[in-house]
């Protein structure tokens, strides 16, 4: 019998490492080859698509910082992303507070309307938002990103906001009224600090869907100054562009910022994203 | 005076939330909704068509074939994802191999990387310079060979496909994976002990304790997949001709190209009322599934 669930295990030993390797070599093998390319001159990358780099060259960067308007877009991609990030999660907060902890009757009606929001997606109200944001001035404006990232980060944010919050002991909230807190007094003394678990997956989750999120900076922002990271990639080393080593570089640029949070807290996305949609 | 304290309390808190949401989400829906009864001639409303927009837009042979290439998205989504990501997961969970951690975080790479540096990485990994192209010469002893793929009327959508299947499969490993180690692992050691086949624990054990899980991420899957607009935008631009077009180009195409918004938002409405009933489906047979364990 032990001998038997030996063999057993050591069978399933073999396919589980055998799938897994093959499975990291296809996700890995073309983003390094990338990352390596992206420091071969054009002629190489052509003669000798595999090859590492014979003379590793900056080259492409430099090209590609000159002309691809990557450090503005870095810019604006930190500002949309940071702004929002931080609303979202404090407006969502503020408002899980509220439908958890106060009792009226209207919370549920409240909550409900908020999480009819995770089924509506972006191109389902790009239309209008693009005529509202033409007519109201908000087109190609800061305001008129980060805005919409706002409003489409909080169903999901309030919906992991309330869940958390509903866990919190009612008497930690009542014995702060009585030693004569107000309600925003707690929310930022206790509520926030209280919080700080979901509110990492929160930050993550918002953050990272900011970052990458291409279609309301394309139709809703026109100017080079306005754009942001994945957008004017897009546009730099887009289909059109001849230039493999320079293409390269761009990517790489665009995969780097959100590698390095990833490295340092890769424990931290894995969890928000696994739990993220825990939370039912 | 506490309780107008607390009434006020309560909706500083909230309405900041509401308002936002209110008015960039649930009121332009219903503009949307509105919109798309009118029609548009250069850049301006001409007045009320009824239900002209919704006719020529399901009669249009482009649009089919958007809607034909967004459900090949959603069942490569909903039937290639969700599998192969529990299989990892469970791969993951047994502690079969050393280094689960390594691979959870190679895995899951793709996932933070934008869909437009995908798409890109990817048209490269399929050009004549390609790793994919002078693999497969290598192989082949083929030096001419290229990725002919992307000009087939038929197939275009499979690299496509193939790319969306790299870029998500690892999301739902970890959702996957953070479900099974919920499950506690008496359990499992239970059923090893009674001498359970592998098979009897993934169908008896596993399934009905991800199925909660599994309904949620085909919602997921199936919203995510009607949506799909950076990969294919910035991958095929729907091309070549309009084989690998799918909805939301169809309607960025008529909103920002052709300034038709009523046609556009009619496109908007479609979605939504597929999304809506798709999810409904899945809901449904969730439900009866359900009760077919219990």
């Amino acid at each position: 019998m032990d001998h038997r669930m030996k063999t057993i295990s050591h069978g399933w030993t073999v396919t589980a490492y055998i799938f897994l390797i093959i499975f990291t070599l296809i996700t890995v093998l073309p983003v390094l080859w990338m990352l390596y390319s992206s420091f071969k001159p054009m002629g190489e990358i052509m003669m000798h698509p595999l090859r590492l780099p014979s003379a590793p060259t900056l080259a492409n960067y430099r090209k590609a910082f000159e002309y691809g308007n990557l450090v503005v877009s870095f810019l604006n991609s930190v500002f949309y992303s940071g702004i929002s990030t931080v609303s979202t999660v404090l407006l969502a907060l503020g408002a899980g507070f509220a439908l958890t902890k106060f009792g009226y009757k209207s919370s549920k009606v409240y909550f409900g309307f908020f999480t009819l929001g995770l089924l509506i997606t972006v191109n389902s109200v790009i239309t209008p938002l693009f005529i509202m944001e033409t007519s109201t001035g908000l087109y190609n404006t800061r305001l008129g990103v980060v805005l919409p990232y706002i409003a489409f980060g909080l169903p999901m944010a309030i919906l992991l906001s309330t869940s958390y919050i509903r866990g919190i002991p009612d008497a930690l909230i009542e014995a702060a009224v009585i030693d004569g807190a107000d309600y925003v007094q707690i929310f930022w003394k206790i509520i926030l600090i209280v919080s700080t678990p979901v509110m990492a997956t929160m930050a993550i989750l918002t953050f990272l869907g900011n970052w990458n999120e291409f279609l309301m900076v394309f139709t809703l922002t026109s100017g080079d100054n306005m754009r942001s990271l994945p957008v004017s990639i897009n546009s730099f080393a887009g289909r059109l562009n001849e230039d493999y080593g320079l293409q390269f570089a761009a990517l790489v640029v665009g995969t780097v910022p959100m590698f390095i949070l990833y490295l340092v807290a890769h424990e931290s996305v894995i969890k928000g994203f696994g739990e993220g949609a825990l939370k039912e | 005076m506490p309780r107008l304290n607390k009434r006020a309390s309560y909706l500083t808190l909230l309405l900041p939330a509401f308002i936002i949401y209110i008015g960039i989400i649930i009121f332009p829906i219903l503009v949307s909704f509105g919109l798309s009864f009118t029609e548009w001639k250069r850049f301006k409303m001409t007045g009320f068509n009824g239900l002209d927009n919704y006719i020529s837009i399901l009669t249009d042979p482009v649009f089919q074939r958007s809607l034909w290439n967004n459900v090949q998205i959603m069942l490569i989504s909903v039937l290639g994802q969700i599998p192969l990501g529990i299989i990892l997961a469970y791969l993951l969970h047994r502690k079969w191999v050393r280094g689960t951690k390594f691979f959870e975080f190679m895995i899951f790479l793709p996932v933070t990387i934008s869909s437009v540096v995908i798409a890109l990485l990817w048209n490269r990994v399929f050009s004549p310079v390609g790793i994919y192209t002078t693999f497969v010469r290598m192989i082949t002893h083929n030096p001419d060979y290229v990725v002919k793929i992307f000009e087939s009327e038929k197939f275009a959508m499979i690299p496509v496909l193939l790319v969306l299947l790299w870029q998500y499969t690892s999301l739902y490993m970890v959702i996957f994976l953070a479900n099974l180690q919920r499950i506690p692992s008496s359990v499992f050691e239970a059923a090893l002990i009674d001498g359970a086949k592998e098979s009897t624990i993934i169908w008896k054990i596993v399934l009905p304790a991800l199925s909660t899980v599994i309904f949620t991420c085909s919602v997921l899957a199936i919203s995510g997949s009607l949506k799909s607009f950076d990969l294919v935008y910035a991958m095929t631009a729907g091309g070549p001709v309009n084989y690998t077009y799918v909805m939301a180009l169809y309607l960025y195409q008529h909103t920002f190209t052709f300034h038709n918004y009523g046609k556009g938002s009619a496109v908007s409405i479609i979605i939504v009322l597929l999304s809506v009933g798709l999810i409904s489906l899945v809901r449904g047979i969730y439900d009866k599934a359900q009760k077919k364990f219990e």
